[in-house]
């Protein structure tokens, strides 16, 4: 199986200011940037905004690589959308709501590529403590957010491998010998994480 | 050695194509105390079923199964902290997008600082000479890296009994021979399904299972032969006959 689809940038070590900024600040921009997605109703703002976080990944030393790998599986969804929007309410919101999702999506990369996983899952844990007096276990929260992570991968490449059996056997065209196998396999996979899991004790509750 | 105990298990399941449940596993009885314990047998003889009773994943029908005196359904949370399990394909079994962060996963639960768990992974990948692969993507890893990389989440933890359910099926000769050696060098009760023969013949006891009950129980070489013999019988009954 393949594993070239990547939604958000895997973490790149490294000392730049991003990087040693604090989890907590980080997640605000991520919340910040989705809630400014629903607000912002000019997509010259969008692209400035755009832009100045782009910078921001690149000053992270992830590289243009890493970010275009990141956008990269977004952008046949995005040209759908673009499409459609300026068809219906024209080019100026068409743009707006297609940098608003890339904003979104660098946004959160730039919190994966500079946040090593474990940090990442010890501040969801510690942001979702609180709930723990009404019985929730911040472990599983954090748990759910690392298997997201792997899974969006997975189920990219797997898109990938069919589609290429489909080209094989001339059915390129068939949305049914795509989407089928996709959907069967993304649940034989969540079948077995689930089994692993389960064989680790992982996602368990606490004693 | 801890020893795991099958008392008169069965596993049966409910099938569509039958008004009888399916037995997979017919009566069991078992004291496994040796440090290697093979499980060879035909695709769907229940070897699977036998190996995922050890660690809870399956539960028995009737009849009990107990790693250390501890039932694997009353008692389930400490057999899976006992029994470390290893599948087939390792890509179903890490879940993290490295084999540090996964390793650091398998530890979350006993070390809670952070500092200490970075360590400890770091020194369970070093034991199997992974270190160097550790913040690679699990997808960039060969086969064989990858098996290891999931060996070494479960030995993080160090459990007492490691299963591992047919773990070189998916391996070239270069890595099913790491894999040997690396088992090789483990302290802990090894119970492990294969369809490798050469490997089955290094263990101190092989079970051949077939159709859902033991056929033998015994030394390495006496096991084969009889897995061997039953190969043969059951692709003589198949054979198509001449037109």
């Amino acid at each position: 199986m393949r594993g070239h689809g990547f939604l958000l940038a895997n973490y790149v070590p490294g000392n730049s200011l991003i990087h040693r900024t604090p989890l907590a600040l980080k997640f605000l921009l991520v919340f910040a940037c989705g809630l400014a997605s629903f607000i912002i109703q000019d997509w010259r703002i969008s692209t400035a905004v755009l832009a100045v976080l782009c910078g921001l990944f690149l000053l992270t030393g992830a590289g243009l690589k890493r970010l275009w790998r990141a956008v990269r599986p977004l952008a046949a969804v995005l040209l759908v959308i673009g499409l459609f929007q300026w068809w219906q309410l024209g080019a100026p919101t068409a743009a707006r709501i297609v940098l608003n999702i890339l904003v979104c999506v660098v946004a959160a990369s730039l919190l994966t590529a500079t946040t090593p996983v474990q940090k990442l899952l010890d501040g969801v844990v510690k942001a979702a403590s609180p709930f723990k007096r009404f019985g929730a276990d911040p472990e599983r929260f954090a748990l759910t957010i690392g298997i997201m992570l792997r899974s969006i991968p997975y189920i990219a490449g797997t898109f990938a491998d069919v589609r290429d059996s489909a080209r094989a056997r001339g059915l390129e065209r068939n949305p049914r010998a795509l989407i089928l196998p996709v959907f069967i396999t993304s649940v034989a996979f969540a079948r077995q994480t689930g089994e692993a899991l389960a064989a680790r004790g992982l996602g368990e509750a606490e004693d | 050695m801890p020893a795991v105990t099958f008392d008169q298990v069965t596993v049966a399941v409910e099938t569509d194509d039958s008004p009888e449940p399916k037995v997979l596993l017919d009566a069991v009885d078992l004291r496994l105390t040796e440090r290697r314990v093979g499980v060879i047998g035909a695709n769907g003889s229940g070897k699977s079923t036998l190996l995922r009773l050890v660690n809870g994943l399956v539960q028995p029908t009737s009849g009990t199964v107990a790693v250390d005196g501890d039932d694997t359904v009353g008692a389930v949370r400490r057999v899976r902290r006992n029994v470390g399990f290893v599948f087939t394909d390792p890509l179903s079994q890490l879940v993290m997008p490295t084999g540090r962060e996964d390793v650091e996963l398998s530890l979350r639960r006993s070390v809670k600082n952070g500092t200490e768990r970075r360590s400890q992974a770091e020194a369970a990948l070093r034991r199997l000479g992974l270190l160097h692969l550790a913040d690679q993507s699990i997808y960039e890893l060969s086969g064989g890296e990858r098996q290891l990389m999931a060996l070494a989440a479960v030995l993080a933890v160090s459990p007492k009994v490691l299963v591992l359910d047919e773990p070189s099926t998916l391996l070239d000769l270069r890595n099913r021979e790491l894999l040997r050696r690396t088992l090789a060098g483990l302290d802990q009760q090894i119970i492990m399904s294969t369809h490798d023969l050469d490997l089955a013949l290094e263990m101190d006891r092989v079970l051949v299972i077939e159709q859902g009950r033991v056929a033998f129980d015994g030394a390495p070489a006496e096991a084969v032969a009889t897995y061997r013999t039953l190969c043969m019988d059951g692709l003589h009954t198949t054979e198509p006959s001449p037109r």
